[in-house]
């Protein structure tokens, strides 16, 4: 899943002929107000200005402002750009026409284990989510294409009668082959309104998922992914993010602000069940991480640095399962350079190790780390004879 | 028993090296099950035609492999089994393929990446065809005692560590590569194995679900149970659950689920595998999955770490009630056989090596000449003359010394491009041949008549000296045994066109404060026979001899030199000619003497 920010969203529904407002992402006020010489529409409608960020509850810090002029836009896009909500610095505002309008609509797609399914509801905005039972669904298998008396037999359960109803049909329509040609995982539009000027269906907002796996078949897709966290990454996560990008296998790290437990498993499977361990003892973690697939030691290496940087910890969970062919000689050598290169500025103080792994050259590898002790680390080492969470248990063990 | 992979599966592994490397596992596999290799052909279109080496015990099999599909189940017809390791963009074309060949039943991708629509058309198109698509994202699938099917189950340690090598009672189904070995060892731990075990993938979407195996394994009266990992996201858990609760079943279900420590993350964190992720209103949580799986009346111990007392206690009731017998371990198990590396490493065997060197080493971080390592020879200020005397010699030559062979090797490196070298690589480069041919076929051009004289004048001024002949001695001793002198004679120079090389050469060598032997007795030896004939004079392959003999190189090594210094030359005259795009030569008639018989009739046939 790959979440793009509106302006991008919205690109991609004007593409397969979903009515947008007229909109513009602008990275200053200065920039704003140059654009505003050259569009009309800028001069002509009231304006929307909003915060370009992946931000939740965007309205309640006030990075959305409603009812502008082409000045009042420049002052809230002033306002905003720079602001620090959190982690993200506000970097981007988009600015867009406000579309005079009475009724509010909703319309969705998302993906099922079939194939997907379109959403759509005669009341829109939050209305929509404490009436979900109004909203009517039409489930299609994979490859299937939706008939225009299928979309329109949609349209009437929901609730939209005659002209209304076709144009409803035809929206949703329109929104399945973006989300069919664009590999989207999903799309919704709240709210969907009807434009007072010539009565078209148009979509206010845009929330775009796509299949990140895609990307190699949308050479179009010229716009960053957003933050799925609600948060900007940090300098820590982005740089673990590069070395991902450049290695066979993988290496993932999240930051999570205030946790003592550090986590640095193995795995995709078996790092969310060390994750749970650590909860379900009480424990705090201090990030997610996870290396698998084989990752060159270097990558690891990386990796560990950033674990060890983590403020605040007390224990660093290096915990695994069997491995199918990832070397743990190899993966640990990764480890143990960061542990050296921690330890040597001066971080790791009275905080403990513990190991717990399986997988090709195990012997090799859980040696090497426990020789670690002669070097004055405070490490605990265990084999495949210890269950896979326990290091966890003996860890937390107050 | 077992569902999915048993010993007739016959596999076809489509996609390069990391599918040889699958089917090194699979047959590492074979070895411990003593069954014969169960790969018949890789499918990859730029190594058709040719064949991937598999070692098989201490042997090797060579597996063909073809372009396509059909090809390979059009020779191979006891194929039934596609094994899936292509790149993510070409995954799906490659499983379609596979899909709708009549042979194969069973498709498993092991490709991570591919988009979630791809595979849902996969395993639609399957599921129409009432075959089975498993993955993507998947780990393999691996029944034991009789098939493995990618790398699951991990190295051959491992197999046998976890019996793979004979069949237990318990089934599992996992989305994770790295916990199906853990589950599989837990359940030869806890209790007596495994029948099959099966890598869903990671995916949100993947191609079958528990349910489809969950009723294969209901229907193989060895699964007693079955053991699922599950995780957040999708539904496929709370369908296995809805399966499960339905009406009575055979087989008992175990399950554990991830995704607990959501519930106090930050909202919208997404780990673990691309399927992980939470729906809306807990729908897909950890702890819905895990309700509605034990609602079911599934065994859902509460951690991880339990699971495997949980196996303990199915195993042990299992056993009580008849339903299972102690398993009866084999006497003996083959022994994979050790690389002659790992088994050198263990002091086990002694190897008469092939060769031996004596001058380099290249096996640590970088090549050592004659035991001192490059970098440091360069950071030091050695140079180039340093390296050609401890590869040729074996010795670290002075700075002086040094200094000599650098001006023997800049006053021969080109001799313009009428010489017989130099001629032979530019008309090789003019044919279009490449440069280390070309320059070759200029290099070939050394010899007795061109620059291959370093060495024998070399040695002849040295046995002169060694034998402390006197010039008069020496001159008739070659005539009598050998002929001309070599280093003596010069097609063009004379005394009165002298060659300024040799003149440099001479010159800055007497300067210095060494000894000159050879060099001395070269001179006296000009003087007779230049009195004789004036263009009879030392050229420069006999100053170069007498030379690097006197500063000690080994006379077998001498028209190295040469050979090192006109290899420069040679280049540039490759050089040269491609630049100017040089055509073809061909030698005008009028170069030539045409000697042979005038035109004549043909005489009848007889």
């Amino acid at each position: 899943m790959a979440k793009v920010l509106e302006g991008p969203g919205m690109g991609l529904m004007k593409k397969w002929g979903i009515h947008v407002p007229h909109y513009a992402v602008v990275t200053s006020a200065d920039e704003l107000s140059k654009l505003g010489h050259v569009n009309d529409w800028m001069k002509q409608s009231q304006l929307v200005a909003k915060a370009h960020e992946a931000l939740g509850s965007r309205f309640k810090l006030g990075l959305v402002k409603v009812g502008l002029d082409l000045t009042g836009a420049v002052a809230a896009t002033k306002d905003m750009i720079g602001r620090q909500v959190g982690s993200i610095m506000v970097s981007q505002v988009i600015v867009s026409e406000m579309i005079a309008h009475k009724e509010e609509y909703y319309c969705a797609v998302k993906s099922t284990r079939e194939g997907s399914e379109i959403l759509v509801a005669n009341c829109g905005g939050i209305e929509v989510e404490s009436n979900w039972d109004r909203v009517k669904r039409l489930c299609l298998d994979v490859g299937q294409v939706p008939s225009h008396e299928a979309l329109e037999k949609l349209a009437k359960e929901a609730g939209f009668t005659g002209a209304l109803a076709k144009k409803m049909a035809d929206f949703a329509g329109k929104m399945f082959s973006c989300f069919d040609s664009e590999d989207a995982q999903y799309l919704e539009v709240n709210p969907v309104v009807t434009r007072a000027s010539d009565g078209e269906l148009v979509a206010l907002d845009a929330v775009t998922l796509l299949d990140g796996d895609a990307k190699f078949r949308h050479p179009d897709w010229n716009f960053a992914f957003a933050a799925e966290f609600g948060r900007a990454y940090s300098k820590q996560e982005e740089e673990v993010m590069a070395v991902d990008s450049k290695i066979k296998g993988s290496v993932k790290f999240i930051e999570i602000p205030g946790g003592d437990t550090a986590m640095l498993p193995a795995g995709g499977g078996a790092s969310v069940y060390y994750s749970d361990a650590v909860v379900a003892r009480g424990g705090k973690l201090a990030n997610y991480a996870e290396y698998s697939g084989d990752p060159p030691d270097w990558a690891v290496e990386v990796l560990t640095e950033k674990v060890c940087s983590l403020p605040g910890i007390k224990n660093i969970i290096v915990g695994g399962a069997i491995a199918n062919f990832t070397d743990v000689v190899k993966t640990f050598g990764g480890i143990i350079n960061g542990f050296r290169k921690a330890k040597a500025e001066g971080k790791l103080k009275g905080v403990k190790i513990w190991v717990r792994r399986g997988g090709p050259r195990e012997k090799e590898g859980l040696d090497a780390m426990r020789a670690l002790k002669d070097e004055g680390f405070d490490i605990n080492v265990f084999d495949r004879n210890t269950p896979l969470t326990d290091i966890v248990d003996k860890a937390l063990q107050k | 028993m077992s569902i999915l992979a048993n010993k007739d599966t016959r596999v076809v592994i489509q996609g390069g090296a990391a599918g040889v490397n699958a089917a090194r596992r699979m047959a590492e596999f074979c070895y411990l099950i003593k069954r014969p290799l169960n790969v018949e052909a890789f499918v990859y279109p730029p190594d058709a035609g040719k064949s991937n080496e598999v070692p098989y015990g201490s042997g090797l099999i060579a597996i063909p492999v073809y372009k396509t599909i059909a090809e390979a189940t059009k020779n191979h017809p006891t194929i039934n089994t596609s094994l899936v390791y292509i790149g993510a963009d070409r995954a799906m074309k490659g499983g379609m393929e596979a899909l709708d060949d009549t042979h194969i039943k069973v498709v498993t991708m092991i490709t991570e990446g591919v988009p979630e629509k791809d595979a849902k058309i996969l395993g639609a198109h399957a599921r129409k065809l009432g075959k089975v698509f498993n993955g993507p994202s998947s780990i393999g699938i691996v029944s034991a005692g009789s098939c493995r099917l990618g790398v699951i189950g991990g190295a051959f340690d491992n197999l046998v560590l976890s019996k793979l090598y004979r069949e237990g009672s318990f089934g599992v189904i996992t989305k994770s590569g790295g916990l199906s070995n853990e589950i599989i060892w837990i359940c030869s731990q806890f209790a007596d194995g495994i029948t099959t075990a099966i890598g869903i993938g990671g995916d949100a979407y993947p191609g079958t679900d528990y349910v489809s195996y969950l009723e294969m394994f209901e229907n193989d009266p060895q699964t007693k149970a079955v053991v699922i990992v599950g995780e957040m996201g999708g539904d496929l858990e709370e369908r296995a659950a809805e399966w499960y609760g339905a009406k009575k079943r055979r087989v008992k279900l175990m399950a554990v689920v991830s995704g607990f420590c959501q519930e106090s993350l930050p909202k919208g964190m997404k780990f673990g595998h691309a399927g992980a992720k939470e729906g809306l209103k807990g729908e897909g949580s950890a702890r819905s999955k895990s309700d509605a799986l034990k609602k079911s009346g599934a065994i859902v111990p509460p951690t991880f770490g339990a699971l495997g007392p949980a196996i303990k206690d199915v195993y042990q009731e299992l056993l009580k009630t008849g339903q299972v017998k102690e398993p009866v371990e084999p006497a003996a198990l083959p022994k994979l056989p050790k690389s002659i590396e790992a088994a050198m490493k263990a002091d086990e065997v002694m190897v008469t090596p092939l060769i031996r060197t004596t001058i380099s080493d290249d096996r640590g971080d970088e090549p050592c000449y004659d035991g001192y390592p490059a970098s440091e020879l360069i950071n030091k200020g050695y140079e180039i003359p340093h390296v050609v005397g401890l590869l040729w010699d074996k010795r670290l030559i002075s700075k002086q010394e040094a200094e000599i062979i650098k001006r023997i090797m800049m006053l021969s490196a080109d001799h313009g491009p009428c010489v017989s070298g130099a001629l032979g690589t530019i008309i090789a480069a003019c044919a279009g041949i490449g440069l280390s041919q070309s320059v070759a076929a200029g290099l070939i051009m050394i010899g007795p008549r061109f620059g291959g004289a370093v060495t024998d004048a070399g040695r002849f001024f040295k046995h002169a000296v060694d034998n402390k002949m006197t010039v008069d001695e020496f001159l008739t001793y070659m005539k009598k045994n050998h002929g001309p002198v070599p280093g003596i004679g010069h097609r063009v120079k004379s005394l009165r066109n002298p060659d300024k090389r040799v003149k440099e050469l001479v010159g800055y060598v007497k300067s210095l404060p060494i000894k000159t032997p050879c060099l001395d007795f070269a001179l006296q030896v000009e003087q007779v026979t230049a009195a004789k004939k004036d263009n009879l004079i030392l050229n420069v392959d006999g100053t170069m001899a007498a030379v690097l003999v006197d500063i000690g190189f080994p006379v077998d090594s001498l028209n190295g030199f040469f050979i090192l210094s006109r290899t420069i030359g040679l280049i540039g005259h490759w050089v040269d000619q491609k630049r100017q795009g040089s055509r073809l030569i061909r030698l005008f008639d009028y170069l030539v003497n045409y000697a042979a018989p005038k035109r004549r009739e043909v005489p009848p046939l007889k």
